[in-house]
């Protein structure tokens, strides 16, 4: 046992020794400790080299807002963690930790030469250092920038762990599990309330943990606290601890984070490693507390320099002593406590050395009464020691002028600037904070959201006032739920009560360009690089911020804010709200990618929709693709073939006998209704009036701006039925726009409409055989009455179906829809019933390509948002005799009829070669750069059935440029190619006729 | 009717029902009394209210939209045609649209919250709404304090079970 340890003291296991590892040494800690009440025990202050200088530095806090004590961690392979909080990561059997930063090792560094070249370093260094001469940047300065930043080593392996999510709904969340948050839930519990509490830490009790000594309601503190927690959980409150609750948007949803099995020494199987929470509460008590500032001296970074609230948290929480003979620093009455604390724990305290001239009696004599020798008056200027404090230099302070210094001797100092409030939560509501010039802080103001701020947080200080506001807090909260509860006294003795005053940086006698006192300890911010950047120009606390890096660091400046406000506002001679607080932005404290992602991750990482028949298709050796949300099947390649033999195979047994293709994912929607027909109008550009039923036609979808959004094949089941399809991609987006138009425009109109997408398997025959394979599977359709573009309900393969006939591969054609259950029977009876035609299934690639050779559109390919069915050639599906429908009147605007409009027209190159898709289009390939483009490239195939390739393309004034040849200047030369019709095969539809 | 076995000491249990029929009524307020004669059922005029009647059901799902639930589609869709022309409708048979999932244990509260972001415990014994379970669109019924029946669009099922797969795994280690 270290003598720094105290035996049977603190909240840690005494019986339960730890073994752990640090830079490759192995030590021992106890269950219930952090790394660094464990290291701290076995008398190990350096924990780390900063990110600049390289400076050694020790541990500052005991909490998650630790800036120096960063570590690696790991957890057995593929679970290394860089920059851990050495201050946050409880200890197991087993942990690996390392320092970060430093070369060859913690305790000598050579990085640390950046510490003498300080000078070089300043603020805004990257801008004045890496700026001449330019051609230095790619190859000198950004690499080495790059090499430089950036703390810890990146995980290389993938993560192996799981991360977990879930949603809670509460009445009323409590943020904090201190004094003021427990008294909340304490009377909110009583009004029958839903109750949630959280804390970041293993345990709640918040500062309570730190203070024993206090007497709550006639009890010790953790007695009063164990009796508490039993009545939360008693009155079914849920508490939660391990849990921090990274950031409040709105409407009162909280996110919090739950670190589930970092602190186990085995974790079970399947454990998510954090659990990421979406609460949604009705009412939120923001109880976070106070954090300690700490004081800007020169060295105020050396190892052992820690803030007194943190000497007193590991004293009383893990019971480790920081120091022998430790010397305190503090402009606030609170380090007294601490002094006092650590001095009857054994150590020998060198002095409490007070900035303030005026200390309350009480604490004087308190001090007097253990012999601690109190200097009031007094500035710390300077400190010693390499790796770990020897001395600190303090000097009396008279009317403004600093007296001569003396060296006290200490192996820990323990500084105190005073508490302010943790603002983070509040601020992300974007609640308005007010200056409070008695305290030197910003206090929470204006809410935006429904919470209550309780405790330290706004301020207060003492567990009387704090446990007094929180059960005010706890009411107000029930109240704003339309609950009753009763106040309840909570009375304390032993408080320890205070207050203090604020700093700039410390007076010194020495040369304040000289000092190294650290404002940003993990960035290495100093007191004069704030004071250089405002002397540069630098007015708003925003760009003192980026320019000196200050409270960018991974504490996000919860170290480092206020001084550096307090500092620049001094520099700059205004009132600290004047010059402003930066914005604090979630998360609250560093939060696992992991944590985020959630489930989303793996196979779970986004939905992949699929149809009935897929399972064929993976059995048959589908090459996938993914479409929208659905995986389809590409093409379907036979041994040795590559994708392009296979696409060939594909089209060319289609044309010759029959291709079956699975066409499900497109998208249906049943439009039905004594109004059906004139929604139909309204909506699509094409006339309905006159289809008959058992028919079908083309539609073409505009959106008000005249451009075509989507189309598809629809069939007229009855008077008052459509069996709409809609592109695959466009499903849902067409049935909103329907919706819309249906519940905004014309709510008077007796039509529904319904998606049937997945209602329905749909499955495309084609090709010259396709009639003669499926006409002794179908009952119900007379066949003399059906030529192309019809519909049916009748049955096939003995199944119910809507039977489709129409093509787009310019073959005879239908498609299939049959109830989605029966999906894989009626394929497998297809392809049953096909064999002796050879059917061949085929993907979506050949069915590109057939779709091509007669000039198909794809929505989406061959239209970008800005094509008119004039520019893509479909005048044709334009009803003209109606009044109206959707994108009617843009269609007359002056733009859209203007000759010039790129126009959607065939390309055929000179030379056989095959144009890429996205190619752009010159008329002039001589002409100077930047050269003028005319269009692009819109669909690019080799064409089995023509035996060169084919393409599509959008050309201004295409229309009017048949026959022209075009430039395609690709990397490898210029293209010429021959503007021709989009129907390249079969142009007079002879094939349709079967 | 099931597909999987019983583990009652699980903390879930998550088995898909066989076919059942399913229609989507849409209705103008007026003529829901119709409707609901024809049906032999009563169409509930609260979103998220449900009735029951030999064997049938409906679920309120909009001011003008109900979820019908029956052994046959026939019987009622020959009922509703032949009031057509009084009370206007769309009835559309959407029985292989969705699968369901019956969902039940000590757990399924935990389960639904893993991916489902209302507050699914509010929802009382009895009554239904439509909602999200991640990215997919399913309609939930509440048939008793840990009993659920949840449809789920078909192509959205695989990635549906996947994700319960995984909360299934996570509710088994009790943390």
């Amino acid at each position: 046992m270290s003598r720094y340890r105290i035996p049977g003291h603190g909240r840690v296991d005494h019986g339960a020794p730890v073994s752990f590892i640090f830079d490759g040494k192995t030590y021992q800690g106890l269950r219930g400790d952090t790394v660094a009440s464990a290291l701290l025990a076995n008398g190990v202050h350096l924990m780390g080299r900063s990110f600049k200088y390289h400076r050694p530095r020790g541990t500052v806090t005991a909490g998650s807002e630790e800036p120096n004590a960063l570590i690696g961690t790991s957890r057995g392979p593929g679970r290394f963690e860089p920059n851990t909080r050495a201050t946050v990561q409880e200890l197991r059997k087993g942990l690996v930790t390392e320092s970060q930063n430093k070369w060859p090792r913690l305790s000598f560094d050579i990085g640390a030469i950046n510490d003498r070249a300080y000078m070089l370093f300043s603020a805004g260094f990257y801008y004045k250092t890496f700026m001449w001469p330019k051609s230095f940047w790619d190859k000198v300065y950004e690499p080495f920038i790059r090499s430089a930043a950036g703390l810890g080593k990146s995980p290389t392996e993938n993560d192996p762990d799981r991360y977990a999510a879930r949603y809670l709904h509460t009445d009323l969340l409590i943020v904090g599990g201190g004094p003021a948050g427990i008294a909340s839930a304490l009377v909110a519990a009583k009004s029958g309330a839903r109750v949630v509490l959280v804390d970041e830490n293993p345990e709640m009790g918040g500062a309570l943990l730190s203070d024993p000594s206090v007497m709550i309601d006639g009890a010790p503190a953790w007695e009063w606290l164990d009796t508490s927690l039993t009545e939360l959980r008693a009155a079914g409150v849920r508490l939660m601890t391990r849990t921090t609750a990274i950031g409040y948007y709105h409407q009162n949803f909280v996110g919090l984070c739950e670190r589930l099995t970092d602190h186990l020494d085995t974790p079970p199987a399947d454990a998510p490693r954090e659990r990421m929470w979406r609460v949604r509460a009705d009412q939120v008590v923001l109880a976070q507390g106070a954090l300690e500032k700490p004081l800007v001296f020169d060295g105020n970074d050396r190892p052992g320099v820690m803030l007194a609230g943190s000497a007193q948290t590991y004293l009383n929480r893990y019971g480790v002593r920081v120091g022998d003979n430790p010397a305190v620093l503090t402009c606030h009455d609170s380090a007294y406590h601490a002094a006092f604390d650590l001095a009857d724990a054994g150590s020998r305290i060198a002095a409490i050395i007070d900035t303030r001239r005026d200390v309350r009696p009480d604490l004087t004599d308190a001090a007097a009464q253990r012999g601690i020798r109190v200097m009031q008056g007094h500035t710390a200027t300077g400190t010693k020691g390499r790796l770990r404090i020897k001395s600190v230099r303090v000097n009396p302070v008279q009317d403004d002028a600093v007296g001569k210094p003396v060296e006290i001797a200490c192996d820990a100092l323990l500084m105190s600037g005073g508490w302010t409030p943790s603002l983070h939560l509040f601020s992300h509501t974007k609640g308005s904070l007010a200056w409070d010039a008695d305290s030197n802080t910003f206090l929470p103001d204006r809410r935006t959201e429904a919470c209550q701020i309780a405790g330290a947080g706004r301020g207060l200080w003492g567990f009387g006032p704090v446990l007094e506001d929180g059960v005010n807090a706890g009411l107000a909260a029930i109240e704003a739920l339309s609950r009753s509860g009763n106040p309840r006294d909570l009375p304390v003795q032993n408080d320890r009560l205070g207050t203090g005053v604020s700093h700039t940086e410390l007076p010194t006698d020495l040369s304040a360009g000289k000092a190294k006192a650290f404002v940003d300890f993990q960035n290495d911010v100093t007191a004069k690089d704030l004071r250089l950047a405002v002397r540069e120009g630098m007015r708003s606390i925003e760009h003192v911020k980026r320019y000196t890096t200050n409270g960018m660091a991974t504490d996000q400046g919860k170290m480092s804010n206020i001084n550096g406000l307090m500092i620049a506002a001094d520099a700059l001679a205004k009132q600290p709200p004047q010059v402003g607080l930066t914005t604090f932005r979630p998360p609250y404290t560093p939060t696992s990618f992991g944590a985020f992602a959630g489930y989303l991750r793996g196979q779970t990482f986004q939905l992949t929709r699929t149809t009935p028949i897929d399972p064929w298709a993976e059995a048959n050796g589908a090459v996938f693709e993914p479409v929208a949300q659905w995986r389809r099947g590409w093409y379907f390649p036979k041994p040795g073939e590559d994708m392009h033999a296979a696409v060939a195979r594909e089209c060319r047994a289609t044309r010759a006998s029959v291709g079956i293709f699975d066409a499900s994912t497109l998208g249906k929607i049943e439009v039905a209704g004594p109004d059906a027909v004139e929604f139909m109008n309204r909506m699509y550009t094409n006339p309905w009036t006159k289809l008959a039923p058992g028919r079908c036609r083309y539609g073409l979808l505009l959106g008000e701006d005249g451009f075509i959004r989507d189309d598809g094949v629809i069939g007229r089941l009855s008077s008052d039925l459509f069996h709409v399809t809609t592109t695959t991609g466009g499903a849902a987006r067409v049935l909103n726009m329907m919706e819309d138009y249906l519940q905004t425009e014309w709510p008077d109109l007796n039509v529904w409409l319904t998606s049937t997408t997945e209602q329905w398997a749909t499955v495309a025959l084609n090709g010259p055989n396709a009639l003669a394979l499926l006409k002794p599977l179908v009952e119900g359709v007379d066949w003399d009455d059906f030529p192309h573009m019809s519909v049916a309900e009748c049955s096939v393969a003995g199944l119910p179906a809507r039977l489709f006939r129409l093509s787009f591969t310019g073959e005879v054609g239908f498609e299939v829809n049959v109830p989605a259950r029966h999906g894989l029977a009626l394929w497998t009876a297809l392809i049953e019933a096909g064999k002796p035609y050879d059917i061949c299934p085929y993907g979506t690639e050949a069915m590109h390509v057939l779709r091509a050779e007669k000039g198909y559109i794809i929505v989406g390919q061959d239209t970008d948002g800005t094509v008119t069915p004039q520019d893509a050639g479909l005048d044709w599906a334009i009803g003209k005799a109606k009044p109206d429908f959707v994108g009617k009147r843009s269609l007359s605007r002056p733009d859209i009829v203007a000759k010039g409009r790129k126009q959607l027209v065939g390309l055929l190159t000179e030379d056989g070669s095959k144009l890429e898709e996205g190619a752009q289009i010159v008329l002039d390939p001589n002409q100077p750069l930047p050269m003028k483009m005319v269009g692009h490239v819109t669909s690019s195939y080799d064409s089995a059935a023509l035996g060169h390739p084919i393409a599509m393309a959008v050309i201004e004034g295409g229309h009017d440029r048949m026959g022209e040849v075009v430039h395609i200047p690709m990397p490898d030369g210029v293209r010429r190619a021959r503007i021709t019709s989009t129907v390249f095969y079969d142009p007079t539809g002879e094939r349709l006729k079967a | 009717m099931t597909t999987q076995k019983h583990d009652f000491a699980a903390p879930v249990q998550i088995e898909e029902l066989a076919p059942a029929a399913r229609l989507s009524l849409r209705v103008r307020p007026d003529h829901r009394a119709v409707l609901a004669d024809a049906l032999g059922l009563d169409l509930p005029a609260r979103i998220g209210d449900r009735a029951a009647s030999d064997g049938r059901e409906a679920l309120c799902l909009g001011p003008d939209e109900w979820l019908i639930l029956a052994p046959e589609a026939a019987d009622l869709i020959a009922a509703a045609a032949a009031v057509y022309p009084t009370a206007p409708h769309s009835l559309t048979e959407i029985s292989d649209r969705e699968i369901t999932l019956h969902l039940s244990g000590p757990s399924v509260l935990d389960l639904l919250a893993t991916c489902c972001p209302r507050d699914v415990g509010a929802l009382a014994v009895g009554r239904g709404c439509r909602t999200v379970f991640d990215s997919a669109t399913v309609t939930l019924w509440r048939d008793g304090p840990a009993v659920f029946r949840m449809d789920v669009w078909r192509s959205f099922l695989p990635h549906v079970r996947n994700l319960m797969a995984l909360a299934e795994a996570e509710l088994a280690t009790g943390l």
